[in-house]
């Protein structure tokens, strides 16, 4: 660990031209040896935890299950304090968002293969569309049991990115970077699963009738 | 730009993720078309209710307790169990070994402080010259760090009051220059207070105002020759500023609401100035 702290210094020198001196710390820091773990571990949980429950909230949409989310949460964590050397951003929320949804999706893929594969059943979940009006569907979104479950229902990449913008408020840039997709994918998705959202509830609303 | 292109680009409009002109070519579509304007009140409506009525999940206090666990077993370091959550549990270790995992390397810190300030000295005497800021940067930078601190400090307002009639006489009082203060509750801009701040070499007015969860910090002072006329909406350091003057000030808006948010504040603001 002592090593990569080094590395990570003389990276951040390099990247501001900035000459020897930080090297030199560096150096003497990579010596301190083994305070250096206890020390990586200290500044990574100043820097992560505060984001737990944005990852959290993440897995437990992506999961819809309390105790895989919080597996998945703890892995993730672990995960991301292995490779925190080579985390030279910022953005340290964007980043553990990155790795709970990795390793979400493993579990996704090993388990729960249906999951993700699940197409959409256009003519069930459309029946509503028509006979519901929008300020029906307004007035019933307020409702919390009701919009968990239509958003229960939404396929995974549907979810996900549903919270991280309207929960976790992130630009269309961070959520483009967590879900490697481009921005304007994002916009697309996004509109798509608003709409289906949508949908979901004036289906749901019209069974309850 | 017709209706099939607005709607493609209504949620992008929505979230405030446009490009200045084109948001405004929605607006004016918005403006001019009745049944783009209503999908979009329903699309506005329907982001409110999510983000309103969708559970969000706060993580529980023993997942917290068992990461910190698995984060020290990891590199094998003692297990201060309940290092630094709330509720300590029953059993606990030696306090020195509690201790141990955060006071026990002053050397440590002292060699990464003084890395970090050679870093920060570096840094701060390289990157000036490298990125040629304009002084609109260097403003946009201060406007920042001076918005982070009024909520990092716990110093958000000197005078706490969501009734303009209190905050205005306060800073007229504090101020050689009578700033506009006005409450946009009604708009969804509530009036936090009112704060006196340095920018830019002179004394300014800091109102704060509340979007949701977010505040906003409008800092008002006189416009003088040097300050530029032109309207401006700058994304620096993920936060938003828009600026704009009128007769007599020069304002400043900065905050982590999304871009037509703070647009939309602006216009409110104004509208609401050019009544009084």
């Amino acid at each position: 660990m002592a090593a990569t702290l080094e590395a990570e210094y003389v990276f951040g020198a390099e990247d501001l031209e900035s000459g020897p001196k930080v090297v030199k710390f560096a150096v003497i820091q990579g010596h301190q040896g083994e305070g250096a773990q206890k020390h990586e571990l200290a500044s990574f949980e100043a820097m992560m935890l505060s984001h737990m429950d944005a990852a959290h909230n993440l897995a437990r949409w992506l999961l819809r299950n309390e105790q895989d989310a919080q597996d998945i949460v703890q892995e993730a964590y672990l995960r991301a304090f292995k490779s925190f050397s080579g985390f030279h951003g910022s953005n340290g929320r964007a980043w553990l968002l990155t790795i709970v949804r990795n390793t979400a999706y493993t579990l996704l893929k090993k388990n729960r293969a249906a999951d993700l594969t699940t197409t959409f059943d256009e003519e069930i979940h459309a029946g509503g569309r028509e006979s519901v009006s929008p300020a029906a569907i307004l007035e019933h979104a307020e409702d919390a049991e009701l919009m968990k479950n239509a958003m229960n229902q939404l396929p995974a990449e549907f979810r996900e990115i549903l919270t991280l913008r309207h929960q976790e408020e992130l630009s269309y840039q961070e959520i483009g970077e967590i879900l490697k997709i481009p921005v304007g994918t994002v916009m697309s998705r996004l509109a798509r699963a608003r709409a289906k959202l949508r949908e979901y509830l004036a289906s749901q609303m019209s069974q309850e009738k | 730009m017709n209706c099939e292109e607005i709607k493609d680009l209504m949620d992008a409009y929505l979230d405030g993720e446009l490009d200045p002109i084109t948001s405004q070519k929605v607006e004016q579509h918005l403006r001019a078309c009745p049944k783009c304007e209503q999908a979009y009140e329903v699309e506005t409506a329907m982001a409110h209710a999510i983000s309103q009525a969708a559970p969000y999940y706060k993580a529980p206090s023993e997942l917290r307790e068992r990461i910190q666990v698995s984060l020290r077993e990891a590199i094998g370091a003692p297990i201060s169990r309940g290092a630094a959550a709330e509720d300590p549990l029953p059993v606990r270790r030696p306090e020195a070994v509690r201790r141990s995992v955060f006071f026990d390397m002053p050397w440590n810190w002292l060699a990464l402080a003084a890395a970090i300030a050679v870093a920060a000295i570096v840094a701060s005497s390289f990157l000036p010259r490298l990125r040629q800021p304009g002084a609109d940067q260097f403003l946009a930078t201060q406007l920042i760090a001076s918005h982070v601190r009024s909520l990092m400090a716990d110093h958000l307002t000197d005078v706490a009051s969501s009734d303009q009639h209190t905050v205005k006489p306060w800073l007229d009082v504090k101020l050689d220059f009578a700033a506009p203060v006005v409450d946009l509750s009604g708009d969804g801009f509530p009036l936090i207070g009112g704060r006196l701040d340095y920018l830019d070499n002179h004394s300014v007015a800091a109102l704060v105002y509340q979007k949701r969860k977010h505040f906003i910090n409008l800092f008002i002072w006189p416009t003088t020759s040097a300050d530029t006329k032109e309207q401006k909406l700058v994304e620096h350091q993920g936060y938003h500023l828009v600026h704009w003057t009128d007769g007599d000030f020069t304002y400043w808006a900065v905050s982590d609401v999304n871009a037509g948010d703070l647009q939309n504040f602006k216009q409110l603001f104004e509208q609401q100035t050019a009544r009084h």
